[in-house]
């Protein structure tokens, strides 16, 4: 049997609540929270072409670089100017996003288990992002840079790397100079970004369809807002770097340049201690402690035909299809790798032998849970349409362990049960509640709109009930009497609003109910 | 559960509003001055050679000749060399005192030191000392030093193989030009 162990915590409770009204006013599958890392990238995207314009009228000596900014960034505003800010400030927006991505997988729980390889291949990430930051500022060579340039040299002369200290590079304006530049140059135009690249499809190697775009609304949303922003407060260089001086007020980039003012107020060795410690702690986290996972699902090959339907769907690429091994006339099986299942179920939604139709004692599919397996599905789906009361229709809930609460949606109509995910509900077994159980309607409620906590299962589940994925809703079921409905854990009301819906739509509908090939979704 | 269209429209352009404000304002507010008002630099920079701390052996003709006509040289020299005694003593007192080990596996290379100190802007006598021999006392360079130190200013203390030379900060920077290319 499943049960809630993530949807009830507070913390995950206060993060629904505030990612609520952008649900609301975005639409969940709009959601910017439910896109950060694809925003990320975007962002990405945008410093990638931003930087080629830049580079084209960039002087990378150590005499014409600020002066070429300064050229860039006045005499033609419209372009270079406009270009130059939206370079820094799509910078600043992808480390936000990027943090608010940490943060949210953290919080949710999906940096443990299986999950560990994206959370871990993520933190090299981290330090990628940031010196790209740095040697983006350091090529400016106004004050800013000096000040990082100086304080960089001399983070990097703590480390035993260095046998003539990087710092004398930076003794005087005569100890800079041009082939330095170069060197940023390469190192920030071409180097990094290789190496950003790699990281990312190292960070997304385990990640089945992976979300790399967001949204155009959103595309279209956040380069609006860097636009405006871009225009109302244009980036512009400080003075032109002294080092026969320092720099007594620096509009610095808090994004990117705070490890600075630390380790003035510091030392290199408490900078590094921390820069390190908290990288070795990001590394070590989704085994403090090692969690405790659900067991992996089990594939009984009496009742799989190797369809391959599971291994499509699995959204961690945890089923492989290998070949037959127990002499049956079909050509390949399911094989799951308990190393990459998360037990999320969605390889029971898949499989067709799902279906609380058959007569089979105890009922068994090609493929389940052991701690929610079929015999118990169809025994809980029986018993919560018995609970369904009338005088008027009565309606089977089912839920997710990770979305709002059904049980507290329960009313002397509504029935409902509770699976590890939306996404492992057999279409045939809606089939079943109507034909039946004795439903009159199903509602099937998941996670908020391409927030699946195991990633794809609304997607699979919408679209095996609008018959577009297989197993597919059979064409007997009447659609109008099934509602799909996604919601945030804390949204308990929208839930109740959904069920009040669809209670006064089954009740317009004649007994028998019509067969049109209408949807219906909250 | 969604908002009538124009709320959200709305809502959209708020949500794109924040998201502008909080980008814009923390790259590049509050500013940060790296010194205290009134004060300036002083950068001591070191890359000297010390002396080795056994004197270099002439060898003699046949022991020249017993080597490979490849690697014959005139003198047999061990690599390591002796630590640097810094001491720098600002208006008497002292700023630095530390003692430099030469790098390399085999201490056979220079002795590098970088320091830095925030000072208040005014006039300082400034005593380096060092001791760059295998002499277990006593110093092998004395130098002294005025310096005029400006707010703002990054004053540095370079010590070379030679010499050590105090550089003013107040030189004027050399104005940035585009280069011919």
């Amino acid at each position: 049997m499943s049960s809630r162990y993530h949807g009830s915590s507070r913390v995950l409770r206060l993060l629904a609540r505030f990612e609520l009204p952008f649900s609301r006013a975005f639409a969940a599958e709009h959601n910017p929270f439910h896109h950060l890392g694809a925003l990320t990238i975007y962002f990405f995207w945008i410093i990638l072409v931003s930087g080629i314009y830049l580079f084209l009228f960039y002087d990378t000596s150590v005499s014409g670089a600020w002066l070429s900014l300064e050229r860039i960034t006045h005499d033609q505003w419209y372009a270079g100017g406009v270009m130059r800010s939206l370079h820094r400030y799509a910078s600043d927006a992808a480390v936000i996003t990027m943090i608010l991505h940490m943060s949210r997988e953290f919080l949710r729980g999906r940096y443990r288990g299986v999950r560990w390889y994206s959370w871990f291949t993520g933190v090299p990430l981290l330090w990628l992002v940031f010196i790209f930051g740095i040697t983006g500022y350091w090529m400016v060579w106004d004050e800013l840079a000096q000040y990082v340039a100086v304080s960089t040299a001399r983070l990097l002369d703590w480390l035993p790397i260095f046998s003539d200290p990087m710092m004398r590079n930076f003794l005087s304006n005569e100890t800079v100079n041009d082939r330095f530049f170069t060197l940023m140059a390469f190192i920030h135009l071409v180097g990094l970004p290789l190496a950003l690249v790699l990281g990312v499809w190292f960070h997304l190697l385990r990640v089945r369809l992976p979300r790399i775009n967001p949204p155009r609304t959103l595309m279209a949303g956040s380069l609006a807002a860097l636009l405006a922003l871009s225009l109302a407060a244009p980036a512009l260089s400080h003075p032109p770097a002294d080092l026969g001086g320092v720099p007594l007020e620096l509009q610095l980039d808090w994004y990117y340049l705070a490890i600075y003012p630390l380790l003035d107020a510091s030392s290199e060795g408490a900078v590094w201690a921390g820069l390190w410690g908290i990288s070795l702690f990001l590394c070590a986290l989704p085994w403090l402690p090692p969690m405790k996972h659900p067991p992996p699902a089990v594939v009984h090959l009496s009742d799989c035909t190797g369809c391959e339907f599971c291994a499509e769907d699995c959204p961690y690429g945890a089923i492989e299809m290998v070949p037959r091994t127990d002499g049956r006339r079909f050509e390949l099986e399911a094989k799951v790798d308990p190393a990459l299942c998360v037990s999320c179920g969605i390889c029971t939604g898949s499989c067709p032998s799902s279906s609380p139709f058959r007569k089979q004692q105890p009922l068994l599919t090609g493929i389940e849970l052991p701690y929610c397996t079929m015999n118990d599905f169809k025994r809980r789906l029986e018993a919560a349409a018995a609970r369904a009361g009338g005088p008027g229709p009565r309606i089977v809930l089912v839920g997710c362990d990770y979305s709002v609460d059904v049980s507290a949606a329960e009313q002397r109509d509504v029935a409902a049960l509770s699976l590890p995910c939306a996404g492992m509900m057999p279409p045939a077994a809606i089939d079943y509640l109507l034909r039946t159980g004795g439903a009159d309607g199903v509602i099937l409620a998941g996670c908020d709109a391409g927030d699946c906590h195991f990633r794809h299962g609304d997607r699979w589940l919408r679209q095996r009930v609008a018959r577009e994925r297989m197993p597919k809703l059979r064409s007997r079921v009447p659609r109008e009497r099934v509602l799909l409905s996604w919601h945030k854990p804390v949204d308990v009301a929208g839930l109740s609003a959904a069920i009040a819906s669809f209670r006064q739509r089954l009740e317009a509908l004649p007994a028998e109910g019509p067969t049109e090939d209408e949807e219906w979704s909250a | 559960m969604k908002a009538p269209r124009p709320l959200q429209l709305l809502g959209q352009a708020a949500a794109w509003t924040l998201f502008a404000v909080v980008t814009g304002v923390f790259a590049q507010w509050p500013s940060y001055s790296p010194l205290a008002e009134g004060h300036g630099e002083l950068k001591l920079s070191m890359a000297h050679l010390t002396e080795r701390l056994e004197p270099c052996v002439q060898l003699s003709p046949e022991e020249v000749a017993a080597l490979p006509p490849n690697m014959r040289v005139a003198e047999r020299c061990e690599r390591a060399r002796a630590e640097a005694v810094v001491q720098l003593l600002l208006d008497g007192e002292p700023l630095l005192d530390t003692a430099v080990r030469p790098v390399g596996l085999a201490r056979g290379g220079r002795s590098y030191l970088q320091a830095h100190w925030s000072l208040p802007a005014g006039d300082y006598e400034l005593e380096l000392r060092l001791r760059d021999t295998p002499r277990e006392t006593g110093f092998d360079t004395v130098q002294r030093f005025r310096l005029g130190l400006a707010a703002g200013e990054s004053a540095l203390l370079d010590i070379g193989d030679g010499d050590a030379r105090l550089v003013s900060g107040r030189d004027p920077a050399p104005a940035p030009q585009e280069n011919q290319k």
